[in-house]
């Protein structure tokens, strides 16, 4: 290591000691800063220390979670991890988590998707597991031509890299395609099934990512996921090197075989948490911890003893009543929350938060996207609105004929409901920064599940 | 008399950033709650449209690349477009659909040929303008409040009306004070997304240019839009305030 380098490593290491024992805060981004300001490639050095590799994850939904459980799983099975647990997801966040010392087997990273670049060069991981890639905050990320233009220039600068990808989404096959082209190596996963599910208004992305022509589908799931193909190009979906099959998708939670490309089915994953979205993030998850030497009876271990408690589907009981919180960031993920919350038989009263703040995205316009129209066909519903855009969220909601009104925070919502049968459940759907507000007062007012 | 207007949605799949189908449903709504029907006819990929029916065309944002694509589509029908809106069709275009109604749009080392519908080009600049607008008009009282995000700069010409001047946010080119253009009933935009649901106003505006252009009563019953204009108003304050 380099005279500038150890420095780096040091004051790094020497800020969190900082933080833990003088401020008793466990910073998740500053002693990664500091030791990136010695030296800004210090992340070579540490990307190294575990050994045995690094797996990065990636894509605009899902990450967190599926970061979480991969972790876990590698964890369970015997190895030392370093992870970026709380999502601290920028070049920043990776370096803090490999600063420690202790010596670590396996290092799993949730990257943000522009931050790869800042990343995958230095850590060269074994495996980059690359979910999804929607439509997000557009005003901070960019235009999605310009994501996929830097995964593959962080790819193209590790080329020992893996590209793990879901295979059912346009956007990350276009990006598949320029890595192969280059001699690099890719994993497929997808579902290779039609779940017949309900179809959205909106969707976007759908066009060839070589020619440009509008894709055809045999079968689509949400957003622009299915079985695609090109008309005109020959672009398509392909052969998947890992299938979710049998695939079942409950309000109860979902379950689906994993079969490999030559037909044989290595088991049956099942977890406790709705929305097909979570088939994808398991499935990714699994076929990365086997890159890692975990096995399926120890990844289903893994799934069954998860509870994350990070406002992810997260139940509570307030005064009797049942609240469930979900994180609703963008069109694509709002429209399958709003599909879960549906699929709760019992009359509901919603309460809808929506922030602008920066890391919320200060553009809101993508709510016009989401088909809070559907909300419609729900009879015995009340609907309060809250955040800093809830006068937004108001005027969305009365052109989708739906009448609401503002409560200030979800205290005041509850309190608002509370005179409702005690059959009726609440949902709580919030954006990012509006979720751990939210999360807290619910800590605070009831219980958790 | 029972009165009909025609939307046409240009190109919904490809030109459809952010919410540009806010400005579709509030045009509609605004109709039904007046008992004015409406229909909204998409017009899809490889369609040739007929706009001899039509009586408000709406063109969306897109990405570089979708608006790549859409171009050569929007050429395609750039004739029937211009013989609509010189016969005072009413047209709104938002962000990309906006660059495309010039001359041209320069996009670095590419230049689109743009529609020729408004005397007026665009080329790209740095950095991206982004973020929260609030633009007055000479039509109404009430601010126009949006979203921009653009790297490009939109110049019109002499004679070619700006939509408003900009109150807070950069608008056309980040220097002339100016944000889009308003040339007989078309009118061009970089607020993108959902324009017209805070601004319903403006949303009246277009539905009485294109009743007026069939000949029949452009009055509109007035709505209840306290939710509209606080929306709007919440804004407002905000950008007055620098929190926005």
């Amino acid at each position: 290591m380099s005279f500038r380098r150890s420095i780096a490593v040091g004051s790094g290491r020497l800020g969190a000691w900082t933080l833990k024992n003088v401020f008793h805060r466990n910073a998740s981004t500053l002693p990664g800063r500091i030791a990136l300001s010695v030296d800004s490639r210090v992340l070579d050095e540490l990307g190294s220390r575990p050994s045995k590799g690094n797996i990065v994850v990636c894509g605009t939904n899902g990450k967190t979670t599926t970061t979480n459980l991969l972790a876990h799983a590698v964890q369970d099975s015997g190895q030392r991890v370093a992870c970026n647990w709380a999502g601290a997801n920028m070049a920043t966040g990776v370096t803090t988590a490999l600063l420690p010392s202790t010596p670590v087997e396996w290092g799993v990273f949730e990257n943000d998707e522009l931050s790869t670049i800042h990343i995958v060069p230095h850590v060269k991981p074994q495996t980059l597991l690359l979910l999804n890639l929607f439509r997000d905050q557009l005003d901070r990320c960019g235009e999605i031509d310009h994501v996929q233009d830097v995964i593959v220039q962080a790819l193209s600068a590790s080329p020992a890299t893996t590209l793990l990808y879901d295979a059912d989404d346009p956007l990350c096959a276009g990006i598949a395609v320029k890595i192969k082209k280059a001699g690099g190596k890719v994993l497929s996963f997808g579902i290779g099934e039609d779940l017949n599910l309900p179809q959205e208004r909106v969707r976007g992305g759908a066009f060839c990512q070589e020619c440009g022509a509008p894709l055809t589908y045999t079968y689509h799931h949400y957003g622009q996921l299915g079985d695609f193909s090109c008309p005109s190009c020959g672009f398509e979906r392909g052969e998947l090197d890992y299938v979710a099959r049998n695939v079942r998708v409950g309000i109860d939670g979902v379950s689906f075989d994993v079969v490999t490309r030559d037909g044989s089915c290595m088991g049956r994953i099942h977890a406790p948490w709705g929305g097909v979205y979570m088939v994808y993030n398991l499935l990714g998850a699994f076929v990365a911890a086997l890159g890692a030497g975990v096995d399926l009876k120890q990844f289903q271990k893994t799934v069954d003893a998860y509870d994350p408690k990070n406002g992810r589907l997260q139940r509570f009981s307030v005064k009797g009543r049942h609240v469930t919180l979900n994180l609703a960031k963008n069109p694509t993920g709002f429209n399958q929350n709003l599909g879960l919350l549906m699929s709760d038989p019992a009359p509901k009263a919603i309460y809808i938060v929506i922030n602008d703040n920066a890391n919320d995205g200060t553009d809101v316009s993508w709510l016009w996207d989401v088909d809070f129209e559907r909300l419609g066909d729900l009879t015995d519903k009340v609907v309060y609105v809250g955040g800093l855009r809830a006068n937004d969220m108001q005027v969305r909601l009365k052109y989708a004929g739906i009448d609401a009104q503002i409560a200030g925070d979800v205290a005041e919502f509850l309190s608002k409901t509370q005179g409702l049968p005690g059959d009726w459940n609440a949902w709580a759907l919030t954006n990012y920064s509006a979720l751990w507000p939210v999360k807290a007062d619910l800590e605070k007012l009831g219980d958790v599940q | 008399m029972s009165r009909k207007l025609r939307i046409a949605h240009l190109f919904p799949e490809l030109l459809n950033l952010y919410g540009d189908g806010g400005n579709i449903i509030t045009l509609q709504r605004r109709c039904e709650w007046r008992g004015i029907e409406c229909e909204v006819v998409p017009v899809h990929f490889g369609h040739r449209p007929d706009f001899s029916g039509i009586d408000i065309a709406f063109i969306g944002g897109g990405s570089d690349r979708e608006q790549r694509i859409v171009c050569n589509e929007l050429l395609a029908v750039g004739a029937e477009l211009r013989s609509y809106v010189n016969d005072g069709g009413v047209l709104l275009a938002v962000c990309g659909g906006y660059q495309l109604l010039g001359h041209s749009y320069a996009m670095g080392e590419e230049t689109l040929k743009g529609l020729s519908l408004v005397d007026m080009y665009t080329d790209r600049g740095t950095p991206r303008l982004i973020g929260n607008i609030m633009i007055q008009t000479e039509l109404f009282d009430m601010p126009v409040v949006g979203y921009e995000n653009h790297g490009g700069r939109t110049h019109l010409a002499d004679g070619v009306e700006p939509l408003g001047r900009v109150v807070h946010g950069h608008g056309n080119d980040g220097a002339s004070g100016y944000e889009g253009c308003r040339w007989n009933n078309v009118v061009g935009t970089y607020i993108h997304g959902p324009l017209l649901p805070k601004n319903p106003e403006l949303a009246d505006w277009l539905l009485a240019r294109a009743l007026e252009r069939q000949g029949a009563s452009c009055d509109l019953a007035r709505l209840d839009d306290s939710q509209e204009r606080a929306a709007n108003a919440v804004m407002v304050s905000r950008m007055e305030a620098g929190e926005a």
